[in-house]
């Protein structure tokens, strides 16, 4: 037995080493390609899975999200909670906010949208939002007259105001706010950002101080976003937020997103899905082709070595190697390919309007996209020589 | 040693039936060079296939040293082919990506032979078949003459009983094919190499012992 597979490994390695050069190269170049096309259009959705998913992380509801009980408008107690929460090493921050509707308006312009109120200091452990700031600057505690405005929120100078914008405020200039309960309050644009993400770009913020002196209450929070020093431990750190006999209605991102990236997600793995069979079934055909020619080129010698005395089982596997070469040599040639091409694009992300993406090559899909290709590799070798090696041999020789 | 009773082939094209062999009887003694000779069509090729085993007769029987070679398994004729059959085609049936060393020590490869014992062997063929300094030169690197002087060292390696040529020197000029002929007369007195060649050139039977002379399918003289 193991001297078949000798005979097999020389057979495969003289045919090789001593075969047609050129078809070497194409077929590995081939199958390169095909195993870079496995893997990239996949890593481009699952980064722009995690691109989503951490603009949610990062602006949106931070690790873990805690809200009102069912039926209540604020979390009550909100320094206790912050500062049982603030107590777990782990968590690397909390930032309460209170939401309210509001119309903002600006000359002739005025736009409905939310109004969030901050602790400058406690966002910045908890949010990136400071760190988007494009105009003006970030708010400071003291702040009372001063407000934040996402881009959306703002609008662009020179760009045909839109309905949800406010026609391309700039630093400097007044806004007045309605609130919900019909306070009116007038402030000077204090700096405007730019996340990327849609939630916090149509948003405005002002310090929490300001916000407790219009809705007249203190304390309270209609939210409080807590932020952990390591992502993928929520569902940990829910337990013992729980522990430690906080009743909210306490949930991870996960929960709150669930909804809406789930979605976007799972209609893009379907494209996937699709692009990755298409891939395979190219892959077949493409690799079949070239080993059938291949073969069908040495029936000859398939003929010769059959008459005299070479298992049938020998000249099978010679081929299956030589199959498995081409696939093991375009598994290496394309990972070296994606690796630079993914570096490229991890230092240079792609500008989607959701922020921006670098592929995401999860372990699982380079194991997959390999198994793939050495069970096409197998049968792409395996079929065409058996079907040859298994002709009438004076067939084979004289065809 | 070989004995042929009642040999038929007949092959299927399309609707047509080609009787290639009608029902041949003969027989083969060993250490005998015997060519087969006849007009084109009259059978020659294709009783050296069946004697071979390289292809089945539709009826008929041979047995080679008292074994009845069609009742066994495809896996058993290989090993046959292998232990006991050498072969020589006419198209210098050498593997081109394999050296005149390589290509003569593959079979004995297959039989599991101890590598320094195949080289040796092989080199001696090659020196034998004259060769010597052309070891490790590929098929594409020999004239037509080398190459089967090649094909037949490779026929020889595993010391078969029985060597089969195939219009040996159907592709060679006359001084190579007098190389390769008295080269198979060599071996067969000097070795007692029992050799079956199918040959169309009047001139080959100054080296053979026998002539079996088939037409339309059918031994026509024996001599």
């Amino acid at each position: 037995m193991l001297n078949n597979f000798k005979i097999s490994f020389f057979l495969a390695y003289k045919s090789l080493r001593r075969g047609n050069i050129g078809t070497t190269i194409l077929t590995v170049a081939i199958m390169s390609m095909i195993f870079v096309n496995l893997v990239f259009l996949p890593s481009i959705v699952s980064g722009i899975g995690e691109g989503m998913n951490v603009m949610l992380i990062d602006y949106t509801y931070s690790n873990i999200f805690i809200e009102p009980k069912k039926d209540n408008l604020y979390i009550n107690n909100v320094d206790s909670i912050r500062k049982k929460v603030n107590s777990l090493p782990g968590v690397a921050g909390a930032s309460a906010h209170y939401i309210s509707g509001a119309t903002f308006a600006c000359e002739d312009k005025f736009v409905s949208g939310a109004i969030y109120s901050i602790n400058p200091i406690d966002e910045v452990t908890v949010t990136k939002t400071h760190t988007g700031i494009i105009e003006g600057d970030y708010l400071s505690e003291a702040d009372t007259d001063e407000i934040l405005l996402g881009i959306d929120l703002a609008g662009k100078e020179g760009k045909e105001a839109e309905e949800r914008d406010l026609g391309g405020v700039r630093v400097g200039d007044k806004i007045t706010v309605t609130f919900r309960n019909g306070i009116i309050r007038e402030y000077r644009v204090k700096g405007i950002f730019k996340t990327k993400s849609f939630v916090a770009d149509g948003s405005a913020f002002i310090t929490e101080k300001e916000m407790e002196s219009v809705l007249g209450m203190e304390n309270k929070a209609s939210e409080i976003l807590v932020k952990l020093n390591q992502r993928g431990t929520e569902e940990v750190f829910k337990k013992k937020f729980m522990e430690l006999g906080i009743s909210e209605d306490i949930k991870t991102w996960e929960d709150k997103a669930g909804g809406i990236t789930g979605d976007i997600i799972s209609s893009f793995s379907l494209i996937t899905v699709i692009s990755t069979v298409i891939s395979l079934i190219m892959a077949v055909i493409v690799i079949f082709i070239i080993i059938y020619i291949n073969t069908v080129n040495k029936r000859k010698q398939i003929g010769i070595l059959k008459a005299v005395g070479i298992e049938k089982s020998i000249i099978i596997r010679s081929y299956v190697i030589q199959s498995l070469f081409y696939c093991f040599s375009g598994i290496t040639i394309g990972s070296l390919l994606l690796y630079f091409l993914i570096s490229y694009m991890i230092a240079n992300p792609i500008d989607f309007p959701m922020g921006n993406v670098k592929p995401l090559v999860e372990q699982q899909l380079i194991i997959q996209s390999i198994t793939g290709l050495i069970a096409v590799s197998l049968i792409a070798g395996f079929v065409p020589s058996w079907k040859t090696a298994n002709e009438n041999i004076l067939k084979s020789i004289w065809g | 040693m070989i004995r042929v009773q009642d040999l038929k082939r007949i092959y299927v094209m399309g609707k047509v039936e080609v009787h290639a062999l009608k029902g041949v009887t003969c027989k083969i003694d060993e250490g005998e060079f015997v060519a087969m000779m006849g007009p084109s069509g009259s059978g020659k090729s294709t009783l050296l296939h069946q004697l071979g085993l390289l292809d089945t007769p539709t009826e008929g029987k041979i047995m080679i040293d008292g074994v009845d070679v069609l009742s066994l398994s495809d896996h058993e004729k290989t090993v046959y082919r292998l232990t006991r059959l050498g072969y020589v085609f006419q198209e210098y049936a050498i593997l081109p990506e394999l050296t005149a060393t390589e290509n003569v020590c593959l079979p004995a490869m297959m039989r599991g032979e101890k590598k320094e014992l195949y080289l040796k062997s092989s080199s001696d063929l090659l020196k034998t078949v004259g060769l010597g300094d052309r070891l490790h030169h590929l098929p594409q690197e020999l004239s037509g003459g080398e190459q089967q002087r090649v094909a037949i060292a490779r026929a020889l390696i595993n010391k078969p009983k029985i060597l089969f040529a195939d219009e040996p020197c159907a592709n060679l000029d006359t001084k190579s094919s007098r190389q390769i002929l008295e080269l198979f007369k060599e071996l067969n007195e000097e070795l007692n190499q029992t050799i079956v060649m199918v040959t169309h050139e009047e001139w080959h039977k100054e080296y053979v012992d026998r002539v079996i002379y088939l037409k339309d399918g059918l031994i026509e003289k024996n001599y």
